[in-house]
């Protein structure tokens, strides 16, 4: 490693972030924790409880469930599917250049 | 030649065809799996649910109106060698059939092995697959139906990873 | 704590985790963006991420792992959102009387402006290479962008530095 890479180690050291960051971030977590706890069930008993809520009129909050599902696998499947053609694209140029 | 431009913009949905991909062994010996199979309805009604105002969901929102199904298979593995020639064989032999044509396929012995291929239908594009391998990585992605392939090579640029971008080599940066 | 199986978990202890992690992940995001609250509020979303997707975590090394790539990931997305380019101020940094030495204290601050005007891939790549110490092999893998394109912008980069550096009469480096 040459000087100018021991500078840049110096350079880009971490740092800590402002006190209290850590317990920030907990009172976040517990309260984002809070915001989706409605279907403590396990998920077993999610087409119980399902059927349940639509008996009652609920069937808007499962309905809106699954679509956060579906909708996670979406992008989760997007992102892979982008990730592999930036990969392909990449390669294809450099052995162009 | 950019990748959307050997992947002809196409319309026409002529059906779904799954592949039939058997790869469940893998899954037992790998340190992180995802296996996804979504099918047209199941696209349409996650699509209710992604936020136009978010530029990625948007560019997914659009991207999957006319598609009807997608299948992801990725396994990532420990060591060298978890995945065989045959897995991946067996995953060619699915686009052999005269409907699949190989539009890119290179080998790399440090990014790895990489092959798409396109079906088409009446000339119309009703199917893309991309069979991407390294020694320690092994993914299969299907997706089927009417897909603007401009828009979905324009995927890079977006998830967070640097655009490729058009153009001659820069040494500006 | 060992790693573990595929079908073993332990409930790995979130807030050990962020104790743990805090300062690289922060570090991270402060030296894309150069702006200490923007890295803040993008680590503080990095640990939420992460708390949401705890049960995925198999390993302290997979913790370290995920939290690189996800923490990067949001950098980007943020620097994005920001849509701005961090003007190379030299200029707002004084001349030196005389002609720098390698002891500088005003050069750490210069660097870290540099890299942060870089573009969106090279900065990732010094950034995980000079703040995490990891080879261009893990980057590529972090960043899933090909080995080659790794070790061409951590050359570049360097290159590129180099003569910034010179110009300003910091060239003794």
């Amino acid at each position: 490693m040459d000087r100018l890479e021991e500078e840049l180690k110096k350079a880009l050291a971490r740092e800590a972030p402002s006190d209290g960051f850590a317990e920030r971030v907990a009172a976040r977590a517990a309260s984002a924790e809070k915001r989706v706890a409605v279907f403590p069930l396990p998920r077993w008993s999610m087409a119980v409880a399902a059927t349940v809520l639509l008996g009652v009129g609920g069937g808007l909050a499962y309905r809106e469930h699954r679509g956060e599902v579906a909708k996670e696998q979406v992008m989760q499947a997007m992102r892979i599917t982008a990730v592999k053609l930036n990969h392909i694209q990449a390669h294809v140029r450099e052995v162009r250049q | 030649m950019r990748l959307a431009a050997i992947l002809m913009a196409a319309a026409g949905m002529l059906g779904a065809q799954p592949l039939k991909l058997n790869l469940e062994h893998l899954a037992s010996k790998a340190s992180d799996s995802v296996d996804i199979t979504l099918n047209g309805s199941t696209l349409q009604f996650a699509a209710k649910f992604l936020n136009s105002g978010d530029p990625d969901e948007a560019k997914v929102k659009k991207l999957i109106m006319g598609i009807d199904g997608i299948t992801i298979r990725n396994f990532e593995f420990k060591k060298d060698g978890e995945w065989s020639a045959a897995d991946a064989e067996s995953v060619r032999t699915q686009l052999k059939g005269p409907d699949w044509s190989r539009m890119v396929g290179y080998k790399s012995e440090s990014d790895g092995d990489a092959e798409v291929y396109i079906r088409t239908v009446n000339q119309k594009i009703a199917g893309v697959a991309i069979l991407a391998t390294s020694p320690r990585e092994f993914t299969v992605v299907h997706i089927s139906g009417t897909i603007d392939l401009d828009s979905l090579a324009d995927l890079t640029g977006h998830f967070g990873m640097p655009k490729i971008k058009d153009g001659r080599k820069s040494s500006k940066m | 704590m060992t790693a573990l199986g595929t079908t073993e978990r332990v409930a790995f202890d979130f807030e050990g985790l962020v104790r743990a992690h805090q300062s690289m992940v922060f570090s991270l995001a402060y030296h894309f963006l150069h702006d200490r609250e923007a890295a803040e509020e993008v680590a503080q979303e990095v640990f939420l991420a992460l708390h949401r997707n705890l049960a995925r975590i198999q390993s302290p090394e997979h913790a370290g792992f995920w939290l690189r790539k996800v923490a990067v990931q949001r950098a980007i997305d943020e620097g994005r959102r920001r849509r701005r380019r961090p003007v190379v101020a030299l200029e707002s940094v004084a001349e030196p009387s005389v002609k720098a030495t390698t002891r500088d204290p005003l050069l750490g601050e210069v660097l870290r402006r540099l890299i942060a005007t870089l573009a969106e891939g090279p900065r990732a790549v010094m950034i995980l290479r000079y703040q995490e110490d990891l080879d261009p092999a893990e980057i590529a893998d972090i960043l899933e962008m090909p080995l080659g394109t790794v070790k061409s912008h951590l050359q570049r980069s360097l290159s590129l530095l180099r003569e910034k550096l010179e110009r300003r009469g910091l060239g003794e480096i």
